[in-house]
């Protein structure tokens, strides 16, 4: 990741783990949020979009659900959008 | 106990008040001509929100009730129309016979926002929970029985019929207003726009299926036995028979796709009624207008209708008065027992030529009832409910008599197993080595607290607890030590047999203040999807269903802080019924930064250590206490360890402003009455007493003049609250479950006791020699429960 992507996947990750109720030390970039990785659902999926429009203005409604994997498939398409 | 398991229910009075109109006559003629309430919100603040539709009421009328919650002013509006309607004269009526059970999802939420945006006004305190509601009913009409609120969210206007008849056929009242209410608020109106599950146009049920649109309105019930229906003289609409209720372990707001939990209610409801599906020719469906709602309805009526009744015709009135939440459930209820007593059934409104088409694939044989009303013979009809929390309700009207299934179970009923959450640590042993060893909660406020090891304890995994608030959390731990010291084990193919009573005083009240705080501060559309679940009082007992599988009856009890002892009387019902073979009872409150503030600013709150009976204060706290009931043959069959047998129960209630307690001893008194009369003893044998007491004045003084007037000075009262303060709902259940542990030995042969002379007196008392003890509740408004229970 180049320093741009750090920094909002660094924002993504603890936005998802405040408002998510997920402790920091079990969430990483890389592992899959929903599924058998945190076990996130779809009333969780609407919240990180609510946060992804609020923090940086971009609207994930309807994106296809590979970009919400994990931080950083989130972290690509939100800095592709930015 | 001999109950009069078989008396016959019956409808005597309605009333009704919803966008389309503000009585029963209105709402039901405009019904009929698809009178569609809905238009641009009002009341909530709509702007740049992706929907702004709501159908609320328009009624000048509500402004003569002062002083209470707009969702009361509703249900008092209702309840004025029904109670007129029955021509109920109180001087007539043994009033502790007469009872009020409402239902609501929000309570008072509109006055949390006045709160919080409107200069945190002291007289919005006692507004902000779903407590009051019932209450006000209770004092403008005279009822001094069972005085309770269902907080099961949008079924909970079905169960309080359904709760209600019970009590009618366990003896235990002759009649009740029954209903529900809800105002249009901010709270519901960001939370489900938050889940996206807000309707752009009016909503459309069975049809386009795209999202609800939020109403309001109440709806109100008479129902009696018909015995003492007849002996008054009253006018009859129709019959109550069986109710099914159920709950999904599945998902905190979505529906079983496999729709089973609604099925399982559904055919109960039939069965105990003695009917068959044939026999249904009218149902009231939920009918919300969601697509998960819509597909999983769609499915239960196919399921069981199809092949065996070609003529049912179905509708959902939510097409034209929005989703009323809490009142939906009593609202449609009305609007089911209309259509019965007049052979009409109103439409299903908002088809165009091509929505028609595409229904008759949906439909099949059953009539969804688009557009218009139609003239129908009825003799049975059915009215639904689902709710967040996976929450069921199906409940029967019916022309005739009926033949409701005798259920009469004689079997003792016994406390098998328990689970303790409190600010002295966590689990039934540490409470035991706590107390025997004398130790109390320092200060005037006290945090009870859930820890990974709890969680991992029970094996509740991060992807569950986290979307938990502390009420939930401590709920789920005290529930899972419960079933696990009674050893119960829930297998799938009986899931139905074990159900669960929750009772609260506060519920979520921590966590609706702040989502209300957040959305104030920063708009209707910032509502947290996340947070949004947690705000239904429902919630907890939800959760605790999804991670134990316990698919049977699930309620959420909320009148003051004796809920958590009402809990355990609506729990032993069920058993007595037959409707389970486990049940769980609980109380469960939090503390909080929030919860603090409140009770500090309403003046509650000792200034530093409380002292019980001395006049300080009380000393906040919070927890959650389980007990586990069961009948003497499933107790037996698995050979459980009996802590205590519950012998008898009383409810009442005595009129007072809510909020106060002064002056309601006779309140007390009746209870305890009941209660002895119920475990046909007397008050004499009685060897102790597990008081509610708090260090609040006006509380303590009512047990003192109380237990003075009924026993002599020698008498222990023993009181929780001592150790772990005052946890309200969860201090309630923690009595019982600290009179049935003194009963089985558990806590050895001597407890710190109060002796009520002349003075209050500290000192020990030999708990050895104990055979019947009394454990009593109370709640700010004149609400009282007292249990008996026996060594077993």
């Amino acid at each position: 990741m180049n320093e741009k992507e750090l920094e909002v996947a660094a924002k993504i990750k603890s936005m998802v783990s405040e408002n998510l109720n997920i402790p920091e030390e079990e969430l990483d970039y890389e592992i899959p949020l929903f599924g058998d990785g945190i076990g996130l659902d779809s009333v969780d999926s609407l919240e990180i979009i609510a946060c992804i429009d609020n923090e940086f203005g971009v609207v994930m409604t309807g994106v296809p659900k590979e970009h919400f994997y994990n931080v950083t498939s989130l972290t690509k398409y939100v800095v592709e959008h930015m | 106990m001999n109950k009069n398991i078989n008396t016959r229910c019956v409808v005597t009075g309605l009333g009704m008040i919803n966008a389309i109109g503000n009585s029963v006559d209105e709402c039901w003629n405009n019904a009929l001509i698809g009178k569609e309430g809905i238009d641009v919100v009002k009341s909530v603040n709509a702007d740049d929100c992706y929907a702004n539709l709501g159908a609320e009421v328009d009624c000048a009328e509500l402004d003569k009730y002062e002083g209470v919650d707009r969702a009361s002013k509703l249900c008092l509006k209702a309840s004025d129309e029904a109670f007129k309607d029955a021509g109920i004269d109180m001087a007539n009526e043994d009033a502790t016979r007469f009872g009020v059970i409402m239902g609501s999802c929000v309570g008072g939420v509109v006055s949390i926002e006045n709160y919080v945006v409107g200069g945190e006004k002291t007289e919005d305190i006692r507004k902000m929970t779903i407590s009051p509601i019932a209450n006000h009913v209770a004092n403008r009409v005279g009822a001094g029985g069972v005085i309770s609120n269902v907080g099961n969210a949008c079924a909970a206007g079905s169960i309080s019929v359904a709760y209600a008849c019970e009590l009618i056929r366990a003896g235990v009242a002759d009649m009740f207003i029954v209903g529900g209410a809800d105002a249009f608020a901010a709270v519901p109106f960001a939370g489900f726009h938050a889940l996206h599950a807000l309707s752009e146009g009016p909503c459309s049920p069975f049809n386009h299926s795209n999202g609800i649109t939020l109403g309001e309105g109440a709806g109100a019930i008479v129902v009696e036995s018909y015995e003492h229906a007849k002996k008054r003289n009253a006018k009859i609409y129709c019959d109550v028979l069986a109710a099914g209720v159920s709950s999904d372990a599945h998902h905190i707001t979505a529906p079983r796709p496999d729709g089973i939990g609604q099925m399982y209610a559904i055919r109960t409801a039939i069965a105990n009624s003695g009917l068959k599906p044939e026999n249904i020719g009218y149902v009231n469906a939920h009918g919300t207008g969601t697509a998960k709602n819509d597909e999983a309805e769609f499915l239960s009526l196919h399921a069981i209708f199809d092949d065996v009744n070609d003529n049912l015709s179905v509708s959902s009135t939510k097409a034209m008065v929005g989703h009323c939440l809490g009142a939906a459930g009593a609202i449609e209820a009305v609007y089911a027992i209309k259509a019965l007593t007049t052979d009409i059934i109103p439409p299903t409104i908002g088809y165009t030529d091509e929505d028609l088409e595409m229904l008759k694939e949906k439909a099949g044989k059953i009539d969804f009832m688009p557009n218009v009303k139609k003239e129908k013979k009825l003799d049975y009809v059915m009215s639904n409910s689902f709710a967040f929390g996976g929450s069921n309700a199906s409940i029967i009207f019916s022309k005739g008599e009926g033949s409701v299934a005798e259920t009469a179970n004689d079997e003792p009923i016994y406390i098998t197993g328990m689970g303790i959450v409190s600010p002295l640590g966590n689990g039934v042993s540490n409470y035991i080595e706590k107390v025997k060893a004398g130790e109390t909660i320092e200060g005037n406020s006290a945090f009870a607290e859930t820890t990974k090891e709890d969680y991992d304890k029970y094996d509740v995994k991060m992807a569950f607890y986290r979307k938990l608030d502390k009420l939930s959390l401590m709920q789920v731990v005290s529930g899972l030590e419960a079933l696990e010291s009674a050893g119960v084990e829930i297998s799938d193919d009986k899931a139905e047999d074990f159900g669960m009573i929750i009772g609260t005083d506060d519920g979520p009240l921590t966590t609706v203040y702040k989502f209300q705080e957040n959305i104030s501060t920063n708009g209707t559309k910032s509502g947290s999807a996340f947070n949004f679940p947690n705000t239904v009082y429902n919630a907890a007992g939800g959760y605790l269903s999804i991670k134990t599988n316990m698919r049977g009856v699930n309620v959420t009890v909320t009148n003051g802080a004796q809920s958590g002892m009402s809990s355990l009387c609506y729990a032993y019902n069920e058993i007595r019924q037959n409707h389970a073979k486990v049940m769980l009872a609980t109380g469960t409150d939090e503390n909080s930064e929030v919860m603090e503030k409140l009770y500090k600013q309403l003046g509650a709150v000792a200034d530093s250590k409380a002292v019980l009976y001395g006049n300080t204060g009380m000393a906040m706290s919070d927890g959650s206490t389980t007990v586990v009931l069961e009948s003497a043959e499933s107790a037996n069959a698995r050979n459980a360890k009996k802590y205590a047998q519950v012998c008898g129960y009383g409810m009442t209630h005595a009129i007072t402003e809510y909020g106060e307690v002064k002056g309601t001893e006779k309140g007390l008194e009746d209870a305890i009455a009941i209660a002895l009369k119920d475990a046909g003893i007397s008050a004499s044998d009685i060897d102790a007493v597990y008081g509610f007491g708090n260090g609040e004045t006006d509380v303590d003084n009512i047990e003192k003049n109380v237990y003075g007037k009924l026993f002599d000075s020698k008498m222990p009262v023993h009181n929780v609250k001592a150790y772990v303060g005052d946890s309200r709902s969860a201090a309630a259940a923690l009595s019982i479950a600290t009179a049935a542990l003194t009963l089985s030995g558990e806590l050895g042969n001597e407890q710190k006791a109060y002796f009520f002379g002349d003075t209050v007196t500290e000192g020990k008392a030999d708990t050895a020699s104990y055979n019947y003890v009394l454990a009593t509740a109370g709640s700010e408004g004149g609400s009282y429960c007292a249990v008996v229970l026996k060594k077993a």
